[in-house]
């Protein structure tokens, strides 16, 4: 029962802060506006980092495919060439290394 | 008012425009629904977090926490700090899509972090494309967590083989053509580094929460008197 009530706790948590950005539809200043605008490059970029390392001290191939990432990302804006470049390259290095 | 064909139109659009994403999202829940089993979670325990609450960074800490018999409280609280972001994607969404209605609650049930990011990142901001982006995304978690959940430990740990950088990478993508301006590049670094740091002390998701505030912050304060300096339109560009 326990954990019923736990994913019932987790259900309204979750899809009241999912809800609430949706209901306020407020006239914002043009500060928040700004503000809006640079969400998701905060929060993509907080997405990236502390995951990149990695746990298993593979932390620069990894960087190395994040970099290839990015310079496919930056030239197509595709997205699925961008991952499977980034994963091919991280597969390739650590096959050589 | 939509009319109907483009309505379907817009969900296919939607649907599709996070298949590129169903890469990260397969081996992320099979994992969750491996340590699921493996704490001792049912099959239908798994799969009811997958169905009820979706948010993968929640799911994970979740179960981890059911394994070291945290209380009910502390689950939930965490879950809070994980997910209260999702205002920030509401309040973004809400400027671009107006909702109302069951229309809302249908929205707001299904958003997540990969969903917001792909609307974001479009130029088409209508409920049938963001319904389609996020029903994309919640079948396909759904139903790599019933394959996790029924092979269970079978499977080994997905980062073994590298796996789990597809998250970084998938984000990594999102974010580049959103950078266009010095201050957007700014933001992204320091938020990069900001996060980074903050997750050596801090708890899953409370990092992206407090770098989301942040940066944010940063880019607005950096930005003052200067809306030429923004693409508030075209910024958001088509990245899949």
């Amino acid at each position: 029962m326990t954990f019923w009530l736990t994913v019932a706790g987790m259900l309204a948590v979750t899809f009241g802060s999912r809800y609430a950005g949706l209901a306020l539809q407020t006239e914002l200043p043009d500060f928040w506006v700004r503000f809006l605008h640079f969400v998701p490059i905060a929060v993509f970029a907080a997405l990236v980092t502390p995951s990149l390392e990695g746990d298993f001290g593979e932390g620069e191939i990894r960087a190395a495919g994040a970099g290839i990432a990015t310079i496919v990302a930056w030239r197509t804006r595709n997205l699925g060439l961008a991952i499977g470049a980034g994963m091919l390259a991280f597969w390739a290095l650590r096959w050589v290394t | 008012m939509e009319l109907r064909a483009d309505a379907a139109h817009g969900f296919t659009q939607g649907f599709r425009a996070m298949v590129p994403l169903w890469l990260g999202v397969v081996p992320f829940a099979l994992a969750y629904a491996v340590l699921a089993r493996d704490v001792g979670l049912s099959l239908v325990e798994t799969q009811a977090l997958s169905v009820l609450v979706f948010a993968g960074s929640a799911q994970f800490t979740a179960v981890g926490l059911f394994g070291t018999g945290a209380a009910a409280a502390e689950i939930v609280s965490t879950t809070f700090l994980l997910n209260v972001r999702h205002v920030l994607y509401g309040l973004s969404l809400g400027r671009q899509i107006p909702l109302r209605g069951w229309r809302r609650t249908t929205a707001a049930y299904f958003l997540t972090d990969e969903a917001f990011g792909v609307v974001a990142a479009r130029e088409e901001r209508t409920f049938s494309f963001l319904l389609g982006a996020e029903l994309s995304l919640f079948v396909t978690w759904n139903l790599a967590t019933l394959g996790g959940a029924l092979v269970g430990s079978a499977i080994t740990d997905p980062a073994e083989i590298g796996l789990d950088l597809i998250f970084p990478l998938a984000f990594l993508a999102l974010l580049v053509p959103l950078v266009r301006t010095r201050v957007e590049l700014v933001v992204a670094v320091a938020s990069g580094v900001l996060a980074y740091a903050l997750s050596e002390g801090l708890p899953g998701g409370l990092p992206v929460l407090v770098t989301g505030v942040a940066g944010s912050l940063l880019g607005a304060l950096l930005t003052r008197g200067r809306p030429d300096d923004l693409h508030l339109e075209d910024a958001a560009r088509e990245v899949a």
